[in-house]
């Protein structure tokens, strides 16, 4: 017999083959307890705390985008890379109050690494604009006082080709904490040690990310290939906010126009955890049918 | 010019013209949710704003930049951070 919610009540063979009794062959219960292993988990009704904190703050209300942060989260945390982050920008939700918080630390708060925009920013659903003259992000979030010496990482997603110039993604100086795409004719990651490379790629498109993970060990990758592997020499880290879309330098300056959909401050990542970081946006990005 | 007359392409290439005065009524006041003006200076030490900071303006007490005259930028020469 079913029940007015179309379920069956278990105590016969249900007409619409679900239920909780024996005679139900694909074996879907009126409850978690009741169902067979994994099966209930199928249905995708479980949401993350942490993912389900952040849609709740940022007040996200379209089902692929929650459903999209709640696979990142819960894929960071599969790969053993959520516990390593301090910071996570998702860009999600169009609008400058939804892009600024802090996927890892929701609260609309300078000590949760929430995102300050100043000057020229254009939010969309695909991420959000600087616009290279006077735009950039504060994101509070200082090196020195949160992140150890010889152990972190600054990523950026970029929507965004650019020819050479002279931009920085994100970063702060005094010493450098940065990284950029193709300017000044290189691309560079500082972090806690400076790596630079001649890019091989002529777009600016896509995913960067550099990490410190030992003393002697620094990486670069360009959409999860590894491009540099170096050992760097560690430097102090500095005690001013590291900016998205310009240094922190006496103010901001080198101003980006490159459109961010992703980006994460936190500790150093190791080849594979760094592959595997470019993996979960990648698809993230897929989901929200903005990827590269 | 002013912000009615412009295309899209100019929005990248020009800027609202403040007074010093108009610059410190707006340095640290937010222009629309979660967004701050920020005064810059170009090439000539005028003090400017993007215009994509006047287009979406919708503070009640600064609408007035929706009427600032508008300049081509010009940047200061930003040396080399190496």
């Amino acid at each position: 017999m079913a029940n007015s919610n179309g379920w069956g009540d278990g105590a016969a063979n249900n007409a619409i083959g679900w239920g909780q009794g024996a005679n139900n062959a694909i074996a879907w219960g009126d409850s978690h307890a009741k169902s067979w292993a994994g099966a209930t988990d199928i249905v995708g009704l479980t949401t993350d705390p942490d993912a389900q904190a952040f849609i709740t703050a940022a007040a996200i209300t379209d089902p692929t985008q929650q459903l999209a942060i709640d696979n990142l989260v819960k894929g960071l945390k599969s790969d053993n890379i959520w516990t390593k982050m301090k910071a996570i920008y998702p860009f999600v939700g169009g609008t400058a109050t939804t892009h600024k918080y802090n996927l890892k630390d929701p609260r609309d708060l300078d000590a949760a690494f929430r995102l300050v925009f100043n000057g020229g920013w254009t939010h969309s659903s695909n991420g959000a604009t600087p616009n290279g003259t006077n735009g950039y992000a504060d994101t509070k979030l200082q090196p020195l006082s949160v992140l150890a010496q010889n152990n972190s990482h600054l990523s950026y997603y970029s929507r965004t080709n650019q020819a050479n110039g002279n931009f920085i993604e994100i970063g702060t100086e005094s010493p450098d904490f940065l990284l950029w795409y193709k300017a000044f004719n290189l691309t560079r990651g500082n972090v806690d040690g400076s790596m630079d490379y001649t890019p091989t790629v002529a777009s600016t498109q896509g995913f960067l990310l550099a990490s410190k993970y030992s003393t002697s060990q620094g990486l670069m990758q360009y959409n999860g290939a590894q491009q540099l592997k170096t050992g760097v020499s560690g430097n102090t880290r500095g005690a001013k906010n590291i900016y998205l879309a310009a240094l922190n330098s006496t103010g901001a300056a080198y101003y980006s126009s490159k459109q961010v959909a992703f980006s994460s401050i936190g500790d150093g990542l190791t080849d594979t955890e760094a592959a595997n970081l470019y993996t979960r946006v990648q698809a993230y990005q897929t989901a929200l049918s903005r990827n590269l | 010019m002013k912000l009615a007359d412009i295309t899209t392409e100019d929005i990248t290439t020009l800027v609202g013209l403040l007074t010093e005065v108009q610059k410190d009524e707006l340095v640290g006041v937010y222009y629309s949710a979660d967004s701050i003006y920020n005064p810059i200076t170009d090439i000539d030490e005028n003090w400017v704003i993007s215009t994509e900071e006047m287009i979406y303006t919708t503070n009640e007490d600064t609408l007035w930049v929706k009427d600032l005259e508008l300049i081509p930028y010009i940047a200061k020469p930003t040396p080399s951070p190496f």
